[in-house]
């Protein structure tokens, strides 16, 4: 008997977007911690600091640092249930399907995924540290679909040949793409003056998906508005 | 009442056609504008226990005077308006989302149990409504009904709304690790049969992503 496969439906598209994943009999389903809204069904929740497939506690460490939660949630259902999955700011997700490529995931965009799908963190070596945006990037591949988010709305961009992309409106890239990060103008100045800052420059043959709305830009916007932590 | 909400589901904006004589209850400071032959005053209701509801202790009251008129309603979060007509049944609101309620409606206010009160995130009280009227309620985000057969699990930050014939209570989700790790906690647990609304964004989750962008202050000593 084969077995039966989960999928999302995605539902209030695209500004107050939330995910639906009709989890079949036996069938697992690994979020990030605080996606959740609603439960329907005898699931069996379980929380790790990694993944079967995805390493041991340095793997959870990792998340840690890359803006997910440091724990991931395993929802396992007995029988067929429903898991009502949402994000915090507004915007859209998107559903991927992997049959056996890979796709790196920007730090904050990555909400789930099937079982089957192996998700890692991706060190983007020194060249990220400048970029203003998150360390890490998550390394998923496997056979199964993957949940993202966005802060506004996703549209994706195929490139053949090279193609520039802000570090903050990145939401997910193929694996086929390299891409080098840089400052968006040629003089320094510049690049600070316009307020781009870092780019991402990708060449190669692949899709990356791009959000609307870059979300540290809004929180920096919020920052002269909020209570200092005190130290 | 004739009523109609626009601009569904992120700016919900309602209009209520109130007839001559007639009075509408609101959610106060939730009227955006109106005809100029509706009076307006405060009502003292659900008494003293709306002290601690976290809302205003009064509602108010517009009654049309002489001729038919209208009132626009624009509650406070970005999201979407619901309504539901009741026929002598009993709706349940968390004290946040009640934005309007026609005559022939009884409004109360409900003390939780202690459990539910501390963890559900609803609030100490409940605003139960009953009677034979419309009632309309808001949401952060969009507006989603849920049909309950025997059980149903919501995060505490979505609960928006439930039907009597539903009771519920306080769990937390997976094991130990899972309480305090998982990013859940608690969440509410709704047996019977009967109807939940939630919203689909939770205030609580903008503001742990907004507090991210706080500066940090170093100590003078």
């Amino acid at each position: 008997m084969e077995n039966q496969k989960m999928s999302f439906e995605l539902q209030h598209r695209p500004s107050s977007t939330i995910a639906i994943c009709h989890l079949p009999a036996g069938e697992t389903l690994v979020s990030e911690g605080g996606a959740l809204m609603a439960l329907k069904g005898p699931v069996n929740v379980n929380t790790t600091t990694h993944q079967k497939k995805g390493g041991g506690v340095m793997a959870g460490l990792k998340r840690l640092l890359s803006g997910e939660s440091f724990f991931m949630n395993h929802y396992q259902a007995q029988q067929a249930s429903q898991v009502w999955l949402c994000s915090a700011l507004p915007g859209d997700m998107m559903v991927h399907q992997l049959t056996g490529q890979k796709i790196i995931v920007a730090g904050g965009a990555f909400v789930a995924c099937d079982s089957d799908v192996a998700i890692d963190l991706e060190w983007q070596g020194l060249k990220s540290i400048f970029s203003g945006e998150s360390l890490f990037w998550i390394k998923a591949h496997g056979h199964g679909e993957i949940l993202l988010s966005s802060f506004g709305f996703i549209y994706p961009i195929q490139v053949e040949g090279e193609y520039i992309v802000d570090t903050g409106h990145i939401v997910a890239f193929e694996e086929t793409l390299s891409f080098t990060i840089s400052k968006a103008s040629s003089t320094w100045l510049d690049s600070f003056m316009s307020g781009e800052g870092f780019v991402c420059r990708f060449k190669g043959r692949g899709t990356v998906w791009c959000q609307s709305h870059n979300p540290s830009q809004y929180g920096s916007l919020l920052t002269p508005y909020l209570r200092p932590k005190s130290n | 009442m004739n009523f109609n909400i626009e601009h569904k589901p992120d700016f919900a904006w309602l209009t209520v056609q109130v007839p001559r004589g007639q009075k509408l209850f609101v959610e106060a400071s939730a009227m955006a504008s109106m005809s100029s032959n509706i009076k307006m005053s405060s009502q003292f209701k659900g008494g003293f226990r709306r002290f601690f509801t976290g809302e205003s202790l009064f509602l108010s009251e517009f009654k049309a005077d002489g001729v038919d008129g209208e009132v626009t309603i624009a509650p406070g979060p970005n999201g979407d308006i619901g309504h539901i007509h009741l026929q002598n049944q009993t709706v349940y609101l968390s004290s946040s989302s009640y934005v309007a309620h026609t005559e022939g409606l009884n409004y109360e206010t409900k003390f939780q149990k202690l459990s539910a009160g501390l963890l559900s995130g609803a609030g100490w009280f409940l605003v139960k409504m009953s009677g034979l009227g419309d009632v309309w309620f808001n949401g952060y985000g969009a507006l989603t009904e849920l049909d309950v057969q025997d059980e149903i699990l919501i995060d505490n930050g979505h609960l928006v709304a439930f039907t009597d014939g539903l009771d519920y209570d306080i769990i937390k989700l997976g094991g130990y690790k899972s309480l305090f790790f998982s990013g859940e906690g608690f969440v509410c647990r709704f047996r019977g049969q009967g109807k939940v609304y939630v919203q689909t964004k939770k205030p609580s989750a903008l503001v742990n992503w907004a507090d991210g962008y706080r500066r940090v202050q170093k100590s003078s000593n």
